[in-house]
């Protein structure tokens, strides 16, 4: 009769090389150049962000791509107590703002993080805007976040 | 003409921390368990079907391990990678064919012991941009949701979530397959330690090991191999687009797409009058008046009455999850399955504590992604007029 269990730690690791494709390559070179790019459908109309070739409404092609105001509002939120490390939930010291942004023209939310604000002064619908890296190199780090008005 | 197609049998497997057995052995008990109560042998089974994720599993094709250990060697099988509820329907449709009277689907996670869930999970999000921002995940995506529903419908308070959650253990400790924890106290859930705000870390389904196998019969053969046959009499699968910057995540188009059509198929025109009870898949408790508003089983908004009233309690108007769900025990992958399991046992009169009374049609609901962008919707029923 067996009464323990044997494991075998079995680790494993891929390396994947994504390529981002060219609407992400443009909106990271917008990045670069302090601007939020996003991309319009030519069958519906709409404006989504980051840009992408495809629409996810009409299955129009996205082949415009339009700099959208830095300046938008708050739709949603939450705070961030945790970040992952090997798959665990370690508790940050600092909890931050994670917002659900609604740029001017745009009609997907651009998620980011909020910040010099307490939570509990966070409020749904509060006008909001893009804070940048004084060198921006082209990566989505150049967006830091965005800021109360 | 559709062949009607009946679950004919069940076994399953107590959720636990960690399963004493391997997930193959587990295949293997529960394969042999299952026929033999049916009183027949594999060669019976014309087609296996696995629910399963190559990730949790940690291998790729990960079902070529435990094809013998269900009995599938030298017999035809497939796997869906997806919420093991889709294996059900892909029995299905095999069954209708008519080259497959019988099927045996299977699904076996071992999400609280073998892996890291929250790896897997953070591997299904778009690897260019979500990923390496690291602002969207499961966990932040449903605090989003649960912020909207309670902007959108004022009287729902963080203090509501925890009353879901509380149900949730509640109900599953009257569930002899559950993880059978000592249900936590409102208050406990509700000063529980914050992950993404409003959810908390006991607002989270627990992970477990777990899982289960089905037998799915063609109505001829379904007649010969039970007395109890519960017959699948609609169901609908729907994927909405990936990004949730562009869904409404209260409304949640695509589930609501995916109840409309199964109700049409199951000849349903009121499902809050006609569904007995429903076994809907959430991995937070925040999701449950979501999800089952948007499968119109409860009005708009109403999640906060819900919860006060008792209407979704085991003996309330409309039972949801009356085994606890995934608060019972979240085999990853597999929880769909369990719920599945649960469904059949309540229309069997075979759900002992947690039986609801006289159920005649149920809903079962799995769903995978973030913020259920994929999501099926299947209907059961004891059979009664046809």
């Amino acid at each position: 009769m067996i009464h323990q269990t044997v494991e075998v730690v079995v680790p494993i690791s891929f390396m994947y090389k994504n390529r981002v494709g060219r609407y992400l390559q443009h909106y990271l070179n917008g990045l670069k150049e302090k601007k939020i790019l996003g991309s319009k459908c030519s069958g519906c109309g709409r404006v989504v962000v980051p840009p992408r070739s495809a629409c996810g409404r009409c299955y129009g092609v996205m082949d415009e791509l339009v700099e959208l105001p830095q300046e938008g509002k708050l739709v949603n939120w939450t705070v961030c107590y945790v970040k992952m490390e090997s798959g665990e939930f370690k508790r940050l010291e600092s909890p931050y703002v994670i917002g659900m942004i609604q740029l001017e023209g745009c009609d997907a939310l651009l998620s980011a993080k909020v910040l010099e604000v307490e939570p509990e002064n966070v409020k749904i619908g509060m006008k909001v805007k893009a804070i940048w890296k004084e060198e921006t190199t082209g990566d989505y780090t150049d967006l830091v976040g965005f800021v109360p008005l | 003409m559709k062949r009607r197609v009946a679950i004919v049998g069940y076994k399953l497997i107590k959720n636990t921390k960690a399963s004493v057995w391997t997930r193959e052995r587990i295949y293997y008990e529960l394969s042999r368990a299952l026929l033999e109560e049916l009183e027949i042998t594999r060669d019976k089974v014309d087609t296996f079907i696995f629910g399963s994720n190559d990730f949790a599993d940690g291998r790729t094709i990960s079902e070529c391990y435990l094809i013998q250990r269900i009995g599938a060697h030298m017999k035809d099988e497939s796997k869906v990678e997806q919420e093991a509820l889709n294996a059900c329907v892909y029995a299905w449709m095999r069954i209708q064919s008519g080259e497959y009277d019988t099927a045996m689907i299977g699904m076996v996670s071992l999400a609280s012991s073998q892996f890291k869930p929250l790896l897997v999970q953070n591997h299904v999000l778009d690897p260019v941009y979500e990923r390496p921002r690291g602002l969207i995940n499961y966990y932040s995506a449903a605090a989003f949701q649960a912020r909207a529903y309670m902007e959108r419908f004022k009287n729902f308070t963080e203090s509501h979530i925890a009353r879901y959650a509380e149900k949730g253990y509640r109900n599953a400790l009257k569930n002899q397959y559950s993880l059978q924890v000592i249900p936590p106290s409102l208050e406990k859930i509700e000063n529980s330690e914050p992950i993404y705000l409003p959810i908390r870390e006991l607002e989270v389904a627990p992970y477990a090991d777990g899982g289960g196998v089905v037998l799915l019969a063609s109505e001829e053969k379904a007649k010969k191999l039970t007395k109890k046959p519960v017959w699948i009499d609609g169901f609908a699968s729907i994927e909405d687009t990936y990004w949730i910057g562009e869904r409404d995540l209260v409304k949640l188009d695509g589930l609501r797409e995916a109840g409309k059509r199964a109700y049409k198929m199951a000849g349903i025109k009121n499902p809050e009058k006609e569904i007995s009870f429903a076994e809907i898949q959430t991995f937070f408790a925040s999701e449950e008046p979501i999800i089952a508003e948007a499968l119109g089983l409860f009005d708009e908004g109403s999640g906060a009455e819900v919860i006060e009233k008792g209407l979704s309690e085991i003996n309330g108007k409309l039972p949801v999850n009356p085994s606890g769900g995934s608060f019972g025990g979240n085999p990853m992958g597999g929880t769909s399955l369990l719920g599945l399991i649960n469904a059949v046992k309540q229309l069997r009169g075979e759900a002992d504590d947690f039986q609801v009374k006289n159920p005649k049609r149920a809903l079962v609901h799995a769903q995978d992604g973030v913020c259920a962008q994929q999501n099926t919707v299947m209907i059961l029923s004891t059979g009664g007029e046809k």
